[in-house]
């Protein structure tokens, strides 16, 4: 018994070290900036009123406010009506920090443009990769055909080409042919998995052939065979695959920040919030903070929802 | 009421704005935590002024480091901004790429374009081959930021004048258990506080296309710092870890752009601060570099109205109420003496901090570029070696020196 | 001449004009894969050994060949030296770290009763999450003044915990800087990617680990084996190579990659005197920031031998236990 409580200690400990940061994430994205200064406030934190200094700022008045505003103040010295527009912008710039956070978040930057884009991209990669991979995963599953186990080695020596490190001459060549800052520069190189292709083929080694020879007695075509009969028997590798691919894409930096530069039309997730990270104002931790809460949150609320599919799923796709 | 007829007047405009075809430019900036809410302050009106105009703003620059390398590459995938806004010491190579080009023809076209509200020396921080390229945005100088609270306690009663008075005040402070005497800013964009220390003593880091860093200035620019980060005990703090710090008022004296002021003011914690002139090497400083950037038209479009636009637009940022923005919302000097005209009369009265990098107006230099295709290489090849001696890694510093001229000249043409 | 030259039934003949046909059928399946694997994979890989020996720069018309300058700058500049030293130090940390503390969390979820799920799936969280944001909480979580390490740090002070020479050290004067300090610098990052990458191999393991079956274990305690230690030697650990050899290379490919940490803290330099200047982080600022392509080109056909290497030595170990299995 003591030894099941010492366990736990220790996968609780670890748990703690593990969880920290989302927490930490979490609770700044509802705190003001003096809050976040001093680590104060629990984990809500108190939630009072805070001002939007550059809301301030954007009204500190010219001689033309101060004129226009004389009839207010009468009497008064110019000096006082223009504290006093202060004073007026403060009250109208007042917030609630967890509000300020989340709405400066979605305003600052078209935060929603990259989720979008964020699925976008990540749906396409996937997509492309299917169409790619399975008929050649089922050609050298079940076909037999002169030049297969060639085909095959070639598969099994572009497995050792990790994409990321060819990602250099990869950017050059998009660039001369004038598709840097597009969607396809973010699509093209991973349009084709050699895993996957590898992944499906020996899921399709386990199909029996007697499926694919009836489906050819009706007359199928092997690409109908494809779709068809391999498509629906492969629906639980797909979907292993299908959440390595999206987990990968959804969240890589690396190569969307090589090649997308400028065009916030086209920023993934991570491209947005590195953006904000540019920022140096220190009052503006709190909206990074709720930006990473957007974009971390979808790939969690999809794993907690569909939690064993992905272990199974990672598992699968680990074990070959 | 008068907020009704605003509002009408802005839907009238609108209307009238898509009965003709609406333009649309694309902008980029970089240093958003300082010009966001500048160029969010002049938006409106310009939007007034321009309703068929439509600014498309990109993704800002991290720092002037990063706006050159992306429109370096944007020039190479074809797919420049109308205007972008750039160091002031990148300007050459993008000019002599043909990436930036000529204003002339457009001041020529202008009937009242007024060179003359144009600071002079700031204006000729943008000219090249006797055309300007470049419209001056916001200028800065390296000053000193203190911490009257801190500097107090620790019992200085008067600001620092050379490198020896601030050491001395290091000491002093420490010795009254100031954990946190200073930062430098060492890691500044551009080498600027290395150029700062050479201009300082009169000397260019290139002359006739020559880097001077195996000059004994160079060396006696190392030194220093070298003095100053070692006798200050000075931490290692990221740039903006150590303005957050600061206004937070951990740190006593700060060494960096008049530029964060603006942003330091924004989220100042409680205590007097107080700007002062930028130290020099036993004696005043003799000259310092301009900080800051300037617009540039970079468009590809062949579209005049396009053009026109993009034209009208860095007009507008630079000059009158666009420059009484960056005079409002920054630390930066507005480029255009029309500024003046719009910001309070007292401005400068009311914000004494403002006004330090304006008297040192006559110091000002030129932010020099490198020669060749490999300028952001051989800016980072010295901020390497800097930073070796603030993690003190390094501590011969004619060794040091060796080494960096070494590197340096591999980067450069013909090197 | 087919015709004439065997005794050919109809049969025979549809069975080979089948054959042919599921040749073709196959060569047109298979084709786009194999252009995109060309033009993707196996093209770059030429261009970078091509450009590797230019001083080949994007927008500039021409190069000139340099030869092998290139490479020789990588093997005597200090700069590239503390590349591989940084690069190195971080899969050589990271490596084995993430892969026992993946089976040691592995074994004991296992041998719990209650609760598996629930530490299962907190371990995977880091796994999912976009490493980039997390890298920015860790960033102020690592700050030195207003981040929550050195604060919980300093709460210990004044503690029994003052006994460790660190936490008497930092109570003293202060704690360290973490990202700014050449000393800790690269650890910080070898932590984060332990941080994130364990519970990816944690679950590898559980997927091992239920393919041990019961039976050995009671087969080894019969033969002796008592004590927990015992069991795991003779039987766990066996069983697991497999899966061993798989997590490990996994986890160095992903080790050659790091990247989004250190790019994130330090956006200009790769670290307090490049003390986490890792490769792919090299790549992306000689060849991409600075288009200095020849150079950048060079240190990619490094990285691609080393990531070789390393899976041609898992494939060869994999064989090997085939073999002998």
């Amino acid at each position: 018994m003591t030894r099941e409580i010492l366990k736990h200690m220790v996968l609780i400990f670890g748990a703690i070290v593990v969880l920290a940061p989302f927490y930490m994430m979490v609770s700044y994205s509802f705190k003001s900036p003096g809050e976040i200064d001093r680590g104060e406030g629990g984990f809500f934190g108190r939630q009072e009123l805070m001002v939007d200094e550059r809301c301030v700022k954007l009204r500190d008045p010219n001689r033309d406010d101060i004129a226009a505003a004389r009839a207010d103040f009468p009497g008064q010295s110019d000096r006082d009506i223009s504290a006093a527009l202060i004073d007026q912008a403060e009250a109208d710039c007042a917030m609630r920090p967890a509000m300020f956070n989340y709405t400066k978040a979605f305003s600052e930057a078209p935060l929603l443009r990259y989720l979008v884009n964020g699925v976008i991209v990540t749906a396409s990669i996937f997509l492309i990769q299917i169409v790619v991979a399975l008929p050649a995963a089922y050609a050298l599953a079940k076909l037999k055909f002169w030049g297969r186990e060639a085909v095959f080695g070639l598969v099994l020596f572009c497995l050792l080409i990790p994409v990321h490190a060819i990602a250099l001459p990869l950017y050059i060549m998009l660039a001369k042919v004038g598709l840097t800052n597009t969607y396809a520069a973010l699509v093209v190189p991973w349009t084709i998995s050699v895993f996957g292709i590898f992944l499906m083929r020996q899921f399709f080694m386990t199909v029996p052939d007697d499926l694919i020879d009836a489906a050819r007695m009706d007359g199928m075509s092997e690409l109908a065979i494809v779709w068809r009969v391999m498509l629906p028997t492969a629906i639980p590798a797909l979907l292993a695959f299908a959440i390595f691919s999206i987990v990968a894409h959804w969240n890589d930096y690396f190569w969307p920040r090589i090649v997308v530069t400028g065009n916030r039309d086209l920023f993934t997730p991570p491209l947005g919030l590195r953006e904000f990270k540019g920022d140096g104002d220190g009052s503006f931790f709190g909206p990074m903070m709720a930006t990473a809460t957007v974009i971390v949150t979808p790939l969690i609320i999809v794993f907690l929802v569909a939690q064993r599919r992905f272990i199974e799923g990672i598992t699968l796709s680990g074990m070959k | 009421m008068k907020y009704n007829v605003t509002a009408m007047a802005l839907a009238f405009s609108a209307s009238a704005a898509l009965a003709e075809d609406m333009v649309t430019i694309e902008f980029a900036y970089p240093y958003s935590h300082l010009f966001d809410v500048t160029y969010e302050a002049m938006m409106p009106a310009f939007k007034e002024a321009h309703p068929n105009i439509d600014v498309k703003f990109r993704a800002t620059y991290e720092s002037y480091e990063d706006g050159t390398n992306t429109v370096l590459r944007e020039a190479v995938a074809g797919s420049l901004p109308d205007v972008t806004m750039q160091g002031l010491n990148r300007q050459q190579p993008l000019v002599e790429k043909g990436i930036a080009q000529s204003l002339e023809p457009f001041i020529a076209a202008e009937d009242d374009f007024e060179k003359d509200g144009y600071h002079n020396a700031m204006l000729s921080l943008s000219t090249f081959n006797d055309e300007v390229h470049g419209l001056p945005f916001s200028v800065s100088l390296p000053v000193g930021y203190y911490n009257m609270d801190i500097l107090r306690a620790g019992g200085i009663q008067e600001l620092p004048k050379t490198w020896d008075n601030v050491i001395a005040a290091c000491k002093t402070m420490k010795a009254n258990g100031i954990d946190n005497p200073i930062f430098w800013g060492w890691n500044i964009t551009g080498n600027w506080f290395m150029q700062a220390l050479l201009w300082s003593q009169d000397k260019a880091i290139v002359e006739n296309g020559r880097v001077t860093l195996d000059s004994p200035e160079a060396l006696v620019a190392l030194k220093q710092m070298q003095e100053i980060f070692t006798e200050c005990e000075m931490q290692n703090l990221e740039w903006k870890a150590a303005l957050s710090s600061f206004s937070a008022g951990e740190i006593g004296m700060m060494f960096w752009s008049t530029s964060a002021l603006g942003a330091v003011e924004r989220s100042q914690g409680d205590f007097e601060l107080v700007t002062g002139p930028f130290p020099g090497l036993g004696k005043a400083p003799m000259g310092l570099p301009a900080g800051g950037n300037a617009a540039m038209l970079t468009s590809t479009s062949d579209d005049p109205k396009v053009r026109e636009a993009a034209w009208t637009w860095l007009k507008y940022i630079t000059s009158g109420d666009g420059a009484a923005e960056v005079a409002k919302t920054t630390g930066y000097m507005p480029p255009n003496k029309a500024a003046n005209e719009i910001i309070l009369a007292d401005f400068y009265e009311q914000n004494p901090n403002k006004q330090t990098a304006v008297d040192q107006l006559p110091l000002l230099r030129d932010w020099l570029a490198y020669p060749g295709d490999n300028g952001l290489a051989i800016t980072q090849v010295i901020y390497d070696s800097i930073e070796r001696i603030v993690t003190g890694d390094a501590t011969d510093m004619k060794e040091l020196q060796i080494e960096m001229v070494e590197e340096v000249n591999d980067l450069l043409p013909n090197g | 001449m087919a015709m004439t030259e065997c005794s050919c039934t109809p049969a025979t003949t549809t069975a080979l004009s089948a054959q042919r046909q599921e040749g073709r059928a196959a060569w047109s399946l298979t084709a786009p894969a194999l252009v995109l694997m060309f033009v993707i994979l196996l093209v770059p890989v030429l261009v970078a050994g091509f450009l590797s020996f230019t001083n080949y720069s994007l927008g500039n018309n021409g190069f000139d060949w340099v030869g092998t300058k290139n490479y020789e700058k990588l093997f005597t500049r200090s700069t590239y030296e503390k590349m591989f030293v940084a690069t190195f130090t971080y899969v050589v940390t990271v490596v084995p770290i993430s892969v026992g503390f993946g089976l040691g969390a592995a074994l004991l979820i296992n041998s719990l009763g209650r609760f598996r799920e629930v530490y299962k799936t907190i371990y995977f969280l880091p796994v999912m999450a976009t490493l980039l944001a997390m890298a920015i909480v860790w960033e102020f979580m690592l700050h030195p003044s207003i981040g929550m390490v050195n604060h919980v740090l300093e709460m210990s002070c004044g503690t029994l915990l003052e006994v460790i020479p660190f936490i008497a050290n930092g109570c003293v004067d202060r704690f360290p800087l973490w990202l700014g300090d050449p000393d800790y610098a690269i650890w910080v990052v070898c932590f984060i990617g332990v941080w994130q990458g364990f519970g990816f191999n944690m679950v590898l393991y559980l997927a091992g680990l239920t393919s041990v079956h019961r039976e050995l274990y009671h087969a080894a305690e019969m033969d002796g084996a008592k004590s927990g230690w015992e069991r795991f030697r003779l039987v766990t650990w066996p069983a697991l190579g497999p899966t061993t050899v798989f997590v490990v290379t996994i986890s160095c490919i992903r080790a050659f990659q790091a990247f989004d940490t250190i790019e994130a803290f330090w956006p200009q330099g790769g670290g307090p005197n490049k003390s986490a200047y890792v490769m792919m982080f090299a790549i992306f600022e000689k060849g991409v920031q600075q288009n200095l392509i020849g150079i950048g080109s060079a240190i990619t056909m490094l990285f691609l031998a080393f990531v070789m290497f390393l899976t041609l030595i898992q494939r060869w170990l994999v064989e090997r236990k085939v073999h002998y299995g």
